[in-house]
C-alpha cells in the first residue's frame, strides 16, 4: 500500500523527515534512510528548510523513490513563481513522486541568504489548488496537459498558534483546495493538542501530530524563543538539561515516545522531525509502541 | 509655464461596475468618503469619481445617506477630525473612494463599522516588474524604487531597477527589438538607454563588478525608526510647522552693541497696526531725541517720536519696509548731539501709578508690539474681555534672529519689572514666559534670577517653527484653542513679545519712548553680523554698508534682503527704506538663479496642508487666488491664516502663497467692513 | 515618501577623488529625513578649491533644475563631475539634463510608507490594481503581510508578531481580529485567486499623460 491507500485504510500513519544538506554528497543520508525502511509509511524531504540553501527536495525525493522508500515532496512558495512551481510538480511526478506537502515557507531573511528576493507568487492555498488542477489535467490557466500528475496532497497546520481560529479557517480552505492530510507543527503538550483536535476533527481529514526530537535544553529554549507556535514545557527542558551528553538521545527518545503515547489516540498519525537524529527514530517508534 | 511632459499620478479609479453593484447589494445605508486626490495638476476643484459612482448605481444610489469630499484623505490628523465630527450611526457601512492609504486609514479609524473600498489603485510600475517606482515631489517621469543601494553611478543616471522590466543590473537581456523592451514595444529598453547615455559621457559604460541586489535592504528597523521619528516631529507641540535650520550660532553670543549714529533718519508715520499718525512737525523744525513728532490718528493707532536730535528736512513719501508701498515719513538730519527732549522723565516708583495712568504712558510713549505685528500695546492691554493669564513670548522661532534672545540674556531684571507693570495693568497673577529650547542661556538667566517673582513660570519649549505664533503658544502652554477668527483675549489670554516688555520697562521706569530697538543683522556674506541697538529710522543702506562685505554697491543684484527672518521676513526691493518699530532684524540671503514665476502649477503634493499650524488648506488659496475668486478663499477660512509662511516655504512649486493670502485677507476685511 | 542616506564615504570618494566637482544638494525632504549634517561634513572634507556647491530643494522638479543648470553652466562645464545628494528621482532628473556629464549619486534612497506631504503614514499602498481591502476588513495583505499572502496566515507568527520583523504585527492576525469584530469572519473562508501581475503592466501602460 502506498501512502494514499494507507490514508484511506485508516491505518495509524507514521512519517519521518530528512533535510538535505548543503552540497552534493548524498551517501550519508541515503544510508540513514535505510534504517527507516519498513518502519515508516513515508519520508518527507524538506524544501530548503529554514531558508537555508541546500540540495533540493525534488532530487532527494527521486532518489528515495528509486529505492522504494516512499517520499513526500515538500514544496514551498518562497523561491519559485507559479510557472516553476507547476513545472516542478510535473517533474516530481515524472520522477516517481506521488505525495506532495504544500507549505508557504519561511521568509528569506531568516535563512543564510537574507539578501535574496523572496518570491511568494502563490501561497499554500493557491498552490494546493494549482496542484489539484494539474491533477485534473489542466494547468492553472486552463490549458490541457498531456499527461497529468496525480498526487496525494498534504498541508500543514499549527495547533499551537494563538489565536487558533485563523489557522482553522485556513485549514478548511486548504481542504477545499485539495489537501487530503495534515502534518502539524511540533506539539509538546497534550492539552493544547486536544483543544485543537476538538475543533479540527469535524473537517474529517487525517491529522498527523508533529513531534520534534529534542537534542538539548539549548535547542528547546531556542525553539521557545524563535519558532512560532512551538512551546516546550519546562519539565522537558529540565530533563534535557540534567542529562549528560551521552544520555541526551535516550531522554529525547523517552520524551518523544511519551508524547506520542499520550496523543496517538487523538489523531490519525505521527510525523517525526528528527533534525539529523534519524538513527534514533526506530527507537522512538518502539518506545511509543507503534512498531 | 506649462510643461507638456507632466504626468498625472492619480492613484486610484473606481472599481468595476460589477464589483460596485455587488458591494451595494450588501448595504442599506452607506456614507461615502471620496478623496480629492494628490499629485496631479490642480486644475479643477472637484473630482468626477463620486458622480461616476452615482451613475453606476442608478436606483441603489438612494442607499447613500451622505457623502464628503476630503482633501488628502490619508492625512490622518486632519481627516480624523472631519470624519469623527460626523454622526455615522445611522449607516451600516462606509464606502471610500481613494487609494489604499485612505481606505485603510478609514477602516482603522472606524473599527467596528464595515468599510468598503470602492476604488482600485492604479498600478505604478509601468514595465512589468512589480517593483514599484515612486515619483518625487513633482510630476516628472523619473521614479525611484527606494532600493537603498543606488545603482545610478553604474548606469550614467538611468535607474535599471525601475526602468528595466526585469530589473537587470548587469546589462541587457537579449529581448529588445529596435531598442524597445520585449515586454512593451512602446517602452525603451533601459539598458539601451544606458548604453546611449554612456556614449555621450565618453564611453564611461563599464560593467564594473557583478551586481547582485540585496533585498534585505533597507532594513525594516531603519524604516520603522525613521517613520516613528518623523511622525513624532511632525506632531510635536502642535500640528504642522517646520524645522528650518536655525542658523542662530553666528549671532547668538554677540552682545548687543550700539549701531553707529546715522546721518539722517526717516521716521515713518505708520509704524503700527491701525490709522497713520498725524505729523506734528514740518520742514525746518528743530527736534530732540524722544520728542513726539506724530500724534496717534485714532484709538487703534500710536504716536511716533524722533530718535535723534537735529532738523526736520522734509516730509516725504517713501517705500515702507513692511507694506512695500509708499508711505509718509519725516526725514530728520541728525546733529549728532543726542539732545534729550524734556518729556523724558524717569519715574521713581511705578507702583504708585494706577492701571489707567500706566496705560496712558503706553500710549504716550508710542509702544507697539515689537515681535513684528506692531499692535499698539495700550490697546492690547485694554482688553474688552476678562483676562486670566499673561504669556510672554520669548520664542523668536525665526531662523537667524537673536534680538529677543539677547534681550533676555542681558536684561532679565528689566524684563521682570516690565512684567510687574503689565501685571498691574491687567490685574492678573498668572504669567508664563515661553522660550524655545535653543536659547539655553536666556532660559538660565531668567530662571536663575535671584528675585524672580514666584508667579512667573519660565517654560522651555521644543524648538519648532512657528512655536512663537500666539495661537501656537496658547495651545502649547495652556492647552486652549483660540476660536476661529478669534483673538487670544477670547480665551482669556494676552500675549506680549519679550522685547515689548522691555520697552514697557524703558517707557515707564526711564520715561523713554520707542525710539530705538535691538535688531539682529545676519545672514550670508556679512562681515559684521550682530545684535545692534539701532535708532528707529536708520536707513537700510547704512546697515548694509556697515555690515555687508562690499557694502551696498550691487548688493541687490546678488542678494535678497529680508526685514525679519528668512521665513516670514518681508523682501526688500530697495535699500532706500528705514528701520521701523517692527524691525526685528535684517537677514541677507544670497540670490540663486531661480526665477520665480507665479504662474507655476500646483501639483497637489499636499505639503502645504501638512505644515499649516492652523490646519488650513493653503493649496486652495493659490488655486482661487490665481482665478481672482477671493470669496472662495474666505470659504476656506483664509481669515484664520496667521501668515507664518510655512506653506510658502515648503511649496514644491514655489508658488508665492503669501501674496495670494494677503490679497484674500484684504478682500475679506473689506467685505466685513462693507 | 522617499528618504535618503548618504552613501559610504569611501564609495563616493573613489569616484570623485582628484576631480573638480559641482555638487547639488537637495535638502527639500529634510522635513521628512535628509542626512543634512553628514552631507555637510562630507562636503567640508573635500578640498575647497575643487568643489562648487549649490542647494536646490525639489531637485525632482525639472523646471527648477533647468534654471540652475543654465544659471551655473560655466561652473558645471569647468567641473569634471557632478555629484548629487538627493533621492534617486532628483539624481535622475539632473542626469537627464546633463547627459554629457558624469553625474554621481551621493545617496542611497529608501521608501517610507505614504504618498503625499511630509508625514509618513502608518499604511502603504502597493498600487496593485486589484484592491483586497474588502476581503480583509480594510487591512492590506499585500503591503502589511511580509510575504504578501492573500489567503490567510503562514504559521510563522509568534505572539502575534511577524516572523520577519518581530516588531511588526502579523497582518493576518490583525485581519482576523478586525473581521471578527465586524462579524465577517466568513470572508476569510473564500479562496482568493492568485495575484494578477499582468494587470500591473497593462493598467499602468494605460496611464494617461498630459
Amino acid at each position: 500500500m502506498n501512502l494514499a491507500e494507507k490514508l484511506k485504510s485508516g491505518k495509524f500513519l507514521i512519517t519521518a523527515e530528512i533535510g538535505p544538506g548543503k552540497g552534493t554528497d548524498i551517501d550519508e543520508y541515503l544510508e540513514e534512510m535505510e534504517i527507516l525502511r519498513g518502519k515508516v509509511d513515508a519520508i518527507n524531504v524538506t524544501d530548503l528548510q529554514s531558508s537555508v540553501m541546500r540540495l533540493g527536495s525534488l532530487v532527494v525525493c527521486h532518489l528515495l523513490a528509486e529505492r522504494n522508500l516512499e517520499p513526500v515532496f515538500q514544496i514551498t512558495c518562497r523561491d519559485r513563481n507559479r510557472l516553476a512551481l507547476q513545472s516542478d510538480l510535473l517533474s516530481a511526478y515524472v520522477l516517481g513522486i506521488r505525495n506532495v506537502l504544500v507549505l508557504t515557507g519561511d521568509h528569506t531573511v531568516l535563512g543564510d541568504h537574507p539578501e535574496a528576493k523572496p518570491v511568494f507568487d502563490l501561497d499554500s492555498v493557491s498552490l494546493l489548488k494549482v496542484a489539484s488542477t494539474l491533477a485534473e489535467g489542466k494547468d492553472m490557466k486552463g490549458n490541457d496537459l498531456k499527461g497529468k500528475p496525480e498526487f496525494c496532497l498534504g498541508a500543514v497546520v499549527s495547533p499551537g498558534a494563538d489565536p487558533l481560529e485563523p489557522q482553522l479557517i485556513k485549514m478548511e480552505k486548504k481542504i477545499e483546495a485539495g489537501a487530503k492530510f495534515f502534518q502539524t507543527q511540533a506539539v509538546y503538550d497534550k492539552e493544547s493538542f486536544e483543544k485543537f483536535i476538538k475543533k479540527a476533527e469535524k473537517f474529517g481529514v487525517p491529522i498527523m501530530v508533529g513531534i520534534v526530537l529534542l537534542k538539548s535544553a539549548g535547542m528547546a529554549r531556542f525553539m521557545n524563543a524563535n519558532v512560532a507556535g512551538v512551546s516546550v514545557p519546562d519539565k522537558f527542558i529540565k530533563i534535557m538539561a540534567e542529562a549528560s551528553k551521552e544520555d541526551r538521545p535516550r531522554r529525547s527518545i523517552e520524551i518523544a515516545a511519551s508524547l506520542i503515547k499520550e496523543m496517538k489516540g487523538m489523531c490519525q498519525g505521527v510525523h517525526i522531525m528528527s533534525l539529523g537524529w534519524d538513527k534514533y527514530v526506530p527507537s522512538v517508534l518502539e518506545a511509543a509502541e507503534l512498531i | 509655464m506649462v510643461e507638456a511632459s507632466l504626468i498625472d499620478y492619480t492613484k486610484f479609479k473606481l472599481k468595476s461596475t460589477q464589483e460596485i453593484r455587488g458591494i451595494f447589494k450588501e448595504t442599506k445605508k452607506i456614507f461615502v468618503f471620496w478623496c480629492r486626490k494628490c499629485y496631479k495638476k490642480f486644475e479643477e476643484d472637484t473630482e468626477e469619481e463620486y458622480n461616476e459612482l452615482l451613475e453606476i448605481l442608478g436606483e441603489d444610489a438612494e442607499k447613500i445617506v451622505g457623502q464628503a469630499g476630503v482633501d488628502f484623505l490619508c492625512n490622518d490628523f486632519l481627516s480624523q477630525k472631519k470624519i469623527l465630527d460626523l454622526d455615522l450611526s445611522p449607516c451600516d457601512s462606509v464606502g471610500v473612494i481613494s487609494c489604499g492609504l485612505g481606505a485603510q486609514f478609514v477602516a482603522q479609524l472606524l473599527e467596528g463599522k464595515t468599510v468598503y473600498a470602492l476604488a482600485d489603485s492604479i498600478p505604478q510600475s509601468g514595465n512589468a516588474s512589480s517593483e514599484v517606482g515612486y515619483h518625487g515631489i513633482s510630476l516628472e517621469k523619473e521614479k525611484c524604487a527606494g532600493c537603498a543601494e543606488c545603482y545610478l553611478n553604474l548606469t550614467g543616471g538611468i535607474c535599471p531597477v525601475v526602468d528595466c522590466a526585469k530589473g537587470l543590473l548587469n546589462g541587457p537581456c537579449g529581448g529588445a527589438k529596435e531598442g524597445k523592451c520585449e515586454v512593451n514595444p512602446d517602452v525603451d529598453c533601459a539598458w539601451e538607454k544606458i548604453y546611449q547615455r554612456s556614449k555621450k559621457q565618453k564611453g564611461k559604460f563599464t560593467l564594473e563588478s557583478v551586481q547582485i541586489r540585496d533585498y534585505s535592504k533597507p532594513s525594516l528597523k531603519l524604516k520603522e525608526d525613521l517613520s516613528v521619528q518623523n511622525q513624532a516631529l511632525r506632531k510635536q507641540s502642535f500640528y504642522g510647522g517646520l524645522y528650518p535650520l536655525e542658523r542662530k550660532k553666528e549671532t547668538e553670543s554677540k552682545r548687543i552693541v550700539s549701531f553707529p549714529e546715522p546721518e539722517t533718519v526717516a521716521i515713518f508715520l505708520t509704524q503700527h497696526a491701525g490709522k497713520r499718525a498725524d505729523p506734528l512737525v514740518k520742514s525746518g523744525d528743530k527736534v530732540r531725541v524722544g520728542q513726539k513728532i506724530g500724534e496717534a490718528g485714532a484709538f487703534i493707532s500710536a504716536p511716533v517720536h524722533s530718535s535723534v536730535s537735529g532738523k526736520v528736512i522734509s516730509l516725504e513719501e517713501r517705500v515702507h519696509p513692511a507694506s512695500q508701498e509708499k508711505n509718509l515719513a519725516i526725514i530728520i538730519e541728525n546733529n549728532g548731539e543726542n539732545q534729550i527732549d524734556s518729556s523724558i522723565q524717569p519715574l521713581g516708583n511705578f507702583k504708585e501709578l494706577t492701571a489707567e495712568a500706566l496705560l496712558k504712558i503706553m500710549r504716550e510713549k508710542g509702544l507697539v508690539g515689537l515681535g513684528g505685528a506692531m499692535f499698539p500695546t495700550y490697546v492690547k492691554l485694554s482688553p474688552p474681555k476678562p483676562i486670566d493669564t499673561l504669556i510672554i513670548n520669548g520664542c523668536e522661532c525665526e531662523p537667524y534672529l537673536n534680538s529677543d534672545n539677547r534681550v533676555m540674556i542681558e536684561y532679565p531684571q528689566e524684563i521682570f519689572t516690565g512684567i510687574r507693570i503689565v501685571e498691574k495693568i491687567l490685574g492678573i497673577n498668572k504669567i508664563f514666559v515661553g522660550v524655545e529650547e535653543n536659547k539655553p542661556e536666556a532660559i538660565k538667566n531668567l530662571t536663575d534670577l535671584a528675585n524672580k517673582p514666584s508667579n512667573v513660570e519660565i517654560i522651555s519649549l521644543k524648538t519648532k517653527y512657528p512655536q512663537g505664533a500666539e495661537k501656537m503658544l496658547i495651545k502649547r502652554i495652556l492647552g486652549r484653542e483660540v476660536p476661529e477668527k478669534g483673538l487670544p483675549l477670547d480665551v482669556g489670554v494676552v500675549v506680549l513679545n519679550v522685547s515689548t516688555v522691555f520697552a514697557i520697562y524703558e517707557a515707564v521706569i526711564k520715561g523713554v519712548p520707542l525710539t530705538q530697538r535691538i535688531i539682529t543683522v545676519c545672514g550670508e556674506g556679512l562681515n559684521r553680523p550682530g545684535n545692534y541697538l539701532i535708532k528707529i529710522g536708520t536707513s537700510f543702506k547704512d546697515i548694509v554698508d556697515y555690515c555687508f562685505v562690499g557694502g551696498e554697491r550691487e548688493f541687490l543684484k546678488e542678494n535678497q534682503l529680508r526685514m525679519g527672518g528668512p521665513v516670514m521676513g518681508i523682501s526688500q526691493l530697495s535699500l532706500d527704506t528705514n528701520v521701523i518699530k517692527g524691525t526685528t532684524g535684517l537677514t541677507v540671503l544670497r540670490k540663486y538663479p531661480l526665477g520665480v514665476s507665479p504662474e507655476r502649477d500646483c501639483i497637489k503634493c499636499g505639503r502645504c496642508v501638512e505644515v499649516c499650524p492652523m490646519e488650513l488648506y493653503p493649496l486652495y488659496y493659490a488655486f482661487y487666488g490665481k482665478r481672482g475668486e477671493w470669496a472662495k478663499a474666505v470659504e476656506y477660512k483664509v481669515e484664520d491664516c496667521i501668515e507664518c509662511g510655512c506653506c510658502e516655504y515648503i511649496c514644491s512649486s514655489k508658488i508665492s502663497l503669501l501674496s495670494f493670502i494677503k490679497k484674500e485677507k484684504q478682500y475679506a476685511s473689506n467685505s466685513n467692513k462693507a | 515618501m522617499l528618504v535618503t542616506q548618504i552613501k559610504p564615504e569611501k564609495e563616493i570618494l573613489e569616484r570623485i577623488s582628484g576631480k573638480n566637482v559641482f555638487v547639488f544638494v537637495c535638502p527639500g525632504c529634510r522635513e521628512v529625513y535628509f542626512p543634512q549634517e553628514k552631507v555637510e561634513e562630507f562636503i567640508q572634507s573635500l578640498p575647497a578649491d575643487r568643489v562648487r556647491r549649490v542647494n536646490l530643494d525639489y531637485l525632482c522638479n525639472r523646471e527648477f533644475v533647468k534654471e540652475y543648470v543654465q544659471g551655473y553652466s560655466r561652473e558645471i562645464e569647468r567641473a569634471d563631475a557632478v555629484l548629487v545628494f538627493s533621492c534617486g528621482v532628483g539624481t535622475q532628473v539632473v542626469s537627464s539634463l546633463l547627459e554629457n556629464d558624469i553625474v554621481y549619486a551621493g545617496c542611497d534612497t529608501l521608501y517610507l510608507d505614504g504618498f503625499q506631504g511630509l508625514t509618513v503614514q502608518n499604511f502603504n499602498c502597493d498600487q496593485c490594481g486589484e484592491c483586497y481591502l474588502n476581503h480583509t476588513g480594510g487591512i492590506c495583505p499585500v503591503t502589511h503581510c511580509a510575504k504578501g499572502l492573500i489567503n490567510g496566515p503562514c504559521g510563522g507568527a509568534k505572539d502575534g508578531k511577524c516572523e520577519v520583523n518581530p516588531d511588526a504585527d502579523c497582518a493576518w492576525i490583525l485581519i482576523y481580529k478586525r473581521l471578527k469584530k465586524l462579524g465577517k469572519l466568513h470572508l476569510l473562508k473564500e479562496i482568493l485567486p492568485a495575484r494578477d501581475y499582468h494587470k500591473i503592466i497593462t493598467e499602468s501602460l494605460a496611464r494617461k499623460k498630459l
